[in-house]
């Protein structure tokens, strides 16, 4: 096309790789039971010094905590943190924070409520302070309770419009039903109308206390420094006498073949996403499992070789594998236009069965396990990014040596473990389509045999078959 | 406990970056850091969505993506080989006055990659096959972001209402039709006009030696010829606006209504850029926000209020976005908008407010110093979009400097209705 430089040149190889400096944490645990984990900056000659410091209080007990008639209740306890405490209201809390140039947020997911802080080292202390105001004497003033519910309400409703979010949300209550990763943790407008201030206290009261928590402290400050300034803060922390929550099993029903349409017609486009209930985060079977799903994801992985690159039907696809403390999801996504459903759904399908037909080997296992190790590096490249890789180890129970263990756990993987995983997991499969029926609704139909369609009008995640009563 | 410290107290190293210019015209940054064992390499490209050939509206930005489509030496995806395979990543975004690629890579594979952007520049070479495949992929970008994004549509409809003449009121992601109608010709025109080093600014961030990185740049990018003539600029200047103009739009996939304000302002080079940014801040940033306070909080007519001040290489918008809460008339949050204008125009914000405002613009900004490639990013936008890389180690004090006064002025001076464009944008 336009001039050449030297025809057929073939790109320079690689020199030696320079050696990567990982975070060492280090852990105690305070006499009220609280767990405190430390971790340092990296420190080399020649690097900017990032003056931040950041904080992560992880409790356990989320939205799996919660019954299915109070979805939400976790989710709306923990965004109340923030609202108001016994010195400040919310609009004081804002100005502290912002005033700090701090980041002061909290929420829950499944299995756990997180209050997390960071700011610039010269005002970490302040910071420290009001994270520790916000989780211990938060007041639940009703006035922010009517506010943060009708909130969480209008928000429900704008996730709800975008088919690639609802298809996730329905992909839940497909594959758990009733059991406890069925619900949306956001809840639903039904069961957050029915929330009242004495269900939240009492949730706060169960499950934030010291001998529940972690806490992880780190970047610019020294673990001494980190596990004095936690003793300071929270050593006067008392855990109640009354015994531990525990955790609630996750039931999932058996894995099972069908498509559930979800008959959008204002959708823009159809999100697709297929998969089945998977494994827990402490499986043995993990590092098989995040390789099985690097060979599917990735511009270079499977699923987006075969929707866009060769077949131009999407802008994207990939797959995601959710490992909690139970078994999470393991989806692959998309999103098409409404009439290329079918087609679209036969390929993800068959890239999904391909991989315990056609295990990765060779250059195809190496440069899918070198975008984890990328992946990982660059996880832990900021302060914020090595506080979540240490809180989600601590909340799901596994060691914190697992920082150093975990790439070479991914290197061990071969084609036979991949094989395994995916011969045990892509099989079964749940499909969840969502948008203009109209169009693909009849394709879909004759082409599988087990397919249900509910209305946009029908649909509630409030039930376990998600449609409404 | 005070509520307030000084952002005068937030000190931050500068970047030190070194910067040249090769024979040939590239410009050359290279800031070294030896934290982590990786590279971030960005070549950003003096062109954007309002550099899109007549009658070809998203050309710049599906042109990005034939980027990735080989070259003399290579095949199609080699740049995704080299990195993702590796661990890397790369990327690409189209802006309205920049197209910029981006690896990140271990350290050990920067003269690969510097040789992979240098080949791209040099030898580009698509064929028909791809060239279609990917303009599919580019509508199938368009139909996820524009329409089956809930306001997706909106973001075009405020560039093509607020200007008039001036190409920005393409915007980036441009017209399925026009791009149907593209042909692979126009892609060997628009690489041959745009994709030379003279229009191109280079970055290197992170572990490396600078002698032995100057060597293999002038090695792989000193040899890209420099084309005679010159290279075709936007002249067209979008007229004063000296009346409100007001638009009401209805579509699909709205959740809930929503209002946009669009007011013209000067572009990023202007003096009045930081005090924009400050108004911004003062706004929109965090909870203690003007806009969260009384929108969202206070009146509860929103559910959420946005204002951003889009600083671009030519003159851009400042805009206020409110979606309104469930059941509220449209009619309320422009009520509850129009009073905080009002108020910046009547009264300057008191001494507190200006502190934590400046205290919250210097900790993000902080922040986003944390990756390597964050700062290469920041380095090739200042570069291309204010011609001087370097303002980024004067923002911080440009931001001390806004005054109060400074503050009221620029919002009597632009904030103004007419100035300004409106949209309201409805549920069918």
């Amino acid at each position: 096309m336009s001039e050449t430089i030297a025809p057929l040149e073939k790109p320079p190889s690689p020199g030696a790789p320079h050696r990567a400096e990982l975070p060492l944490p280090v852990e105690r645990t305070l006499p009220n039971g609280l767990r405190v984990i430390a971790f340092p900056q990296r420190s080399a000659p020649k690097a900017y010094a990032v003056p931040i410091i950041a904080a992560q209080l992880i409790l356990r007990g989320g939205a799996s905590a919660e019954s299915e008639a109070e979805a939400g209740l976790a989710n709306l306890t923990t965004t109340l943190l923030t609202q108001g405490t016994r010195k400040r209201s919310a609009v004081e809390i804002a100005q502290a924070v912002d005033g700090l140039g701090a980041r002061l947020d909290a929420s829950s997911g499944f299995d756990a409520s997180t209050a997390s802080v960071t700011a610039l080292t010269h005002v970490f202390e302040q910071a420290f302070a009001l994270l520790d105001e916000i989780v211990r004497e938060p007041s639940f003033p009703s006035a922010e309770v009517e506010r943060v519910r009708a909130k969480t309400i209008g928000d429900l409703a704008l996730s709800y419009s975008n088919p690639s979010a609802l298809a996730r949300f329905v992909a839940q209550r497909v594959a758990y039903a009733s059991a406890p990763y069925g619900h949306p943790v956001a809840g639903t407008a039904e069961t957050l109308a029915t929330l009242d201030r004495e269900r939240i206290v009492a949730f706060h009261q169960r499950f934030f206390r010291p001998d529940n928590a972690t806490l992880i402290v780190g970047g610019d400050c020294l673990p001494d420094e980190a596990f004095a300034l936690a003793e300071r803060q929270f050593g006067s922390w008392r855990a109640p006498a009354t015994p531990l929550p525990v955790a609630t099993p996750v039931s999932a029903p058996p894995p099972q073949s069908r498509v559930v349409i979800v008959d959008k017609p204002d959708a823009g486009r159809t999100a697709i996403v297929a998969g089945r209930v998977g494994i827990a985060r402490r499986s043995p079977d993990y590092p098989a499992g995040v390789v099985a799903t690097a060979v599917l994801s990735g511009y270079s992985g499977r699923l987006n070789q075969e929707v866009r690159v060769k077949r131009g039907l999407s802008y994207g696809a990939g797959a995601q594998l959710i490992a909690r403390r139970e078994p999470g999801l393991v989806i692959a996504s998309t999103l098409v236009d409404h009439t290329k459903v079918s087609e679209a759904v036969n390929v993800v399908l068959d890239t999904l069965h391909g991989v315990a037909r056609t295990p990765p080997e060779g250059a195809e296992l190496v440069t899918r396990k070198a975008t984890i190790s990328g992946g990982f590096s660059r996880s832990i490249e900021t302060i914020d990014g090595i506080a979540g890789v240490l809180g989600e180890l601590a909340l799901y129970g596994v060691p914190l040596t697992e920082l150093g263990d975990y790439l070479p756990e991914i290197e061990a993987v071969d084609a036979a473990m991949v094989q395994r995983f995916a011969a045990a997991t892509f099989d079964e499969l749940f499909v969840v389509l969502v948008g203009d029926a109209r169009i693909f609704g009849s394709a879909i139909a004759a082409a599988y045999p087990n397919v249900t369609t509910i209305p946009v009008a029908q649909l509630d995640l409030g039930q376990p078959d998600a449609v409404r009563r | 406990m005070t509520s307030t410290v000084s952002g005068a107290a937030i000190a931050v190293a500068p970047i030190d970056f070194t910067d040249r210019t090769l024979p040939n015209g590239l410009r050359v940054l290279l800031v070294e850091d030896h934290r982590v064992p990786s590279v971030a390499i960005n070549v950003g490209y003096r062109v954007g969505g309002k550099d899109d050939p007549p009658g070809r509206s998203g050309f710049a930005h599906l042109f990005e993506h034939l980027m990735f489509k080989g070259t003399k030496n290579t095949r199609p995806e080699t740049i995704d080989r080299l990195t993702e395979d590796i661990g890397g990543l790369n990327n690409a975004f189209t802006a309205d006055d920049i197209t910029n690629y981006y690896e990140v890579v271990p350290s050990n594979y920067l003269e690969t990659l510097l040789w992979a952007e240098a080949d791209r520049l040099g030898s580009l070479a698509v064929t028909e096959e791809h060239f279609h495949t990917e303009r599919d992929v580019v509508i199938g970008e368009y139909d996820q972001r524009v329409l089956a994004e809930p306001y997706g549509m909106l973001d075009e409809l405020v560039n093509r209402e607020s200007f008039v003449v001036h190409p920005y009121r393409r915007g980036v992601i441009g017209d399925p039709e026009n791009l149907r109608a593209a042909t692979l010709d126009d892609v060997v025109a628009f690489h041959r006009t745009f994709y030379r080093p003279d229009n191109a600014v280079l970055v290197v961030v992170g572990d490396f030696d600078p002698a032995q990185t100057n060597a293999w740049i002038e090695k792989y990018f000193g040899r890209v010829p420099k084309p005679a003539g010159p290279i075709p600029r936007v002249a067209a200047v979008e007229p004063a606006q000296t009346a409100e103009r007001t638009y009401t739009y209805r579509a699909a996939n709205v959740p809930l209504p929503a209002l946009e304000y669009a007011y013209h302002i000067p572009e990023w080079r202007h003096p009045d850029a930081a005090a924009l940014d400050i108004v911004e801040t003062l706004l929109g940033m965090g909870k203690s926000s003007r806009l969260y306070q009384s929108l969202v909080y206070r009146r509860r007519v929103a559910t959420s209020a946005q204002a951003s001040a889009d600083l671009r290489e030519q003159p851009g918008l400042f805009s206020l976005r409110a979606i309104a809460s469930a059941g509220m008339p449209i009619k309320a949050v422009r009520e509850a908008l129009d009073a905080e204008i009002t108020r910046l125009h009547a009264e300057l914000p008191d001494a507190a407010e200006m502190e934590r405002v400046r205290t919250q613009i210097a900790s993000s900004f902080v922040r986003s110093r944390q990756t390597y490639n964050n700062i290469a990013v920041a380095l090739v936008r200042s570069a291309i979009e204010r011609d001087d890389p370097g303002a980024l180690n004067s923002d911080l004090d440009r931001y001390r400097a806004v005054t109060d006064a400074d503050v009221q002025r620029v919002c009597r001076r632009y904030l103004t209705a007419e100035n300004r464009t409106t949209i309201e944008y409805l549920p069918l």
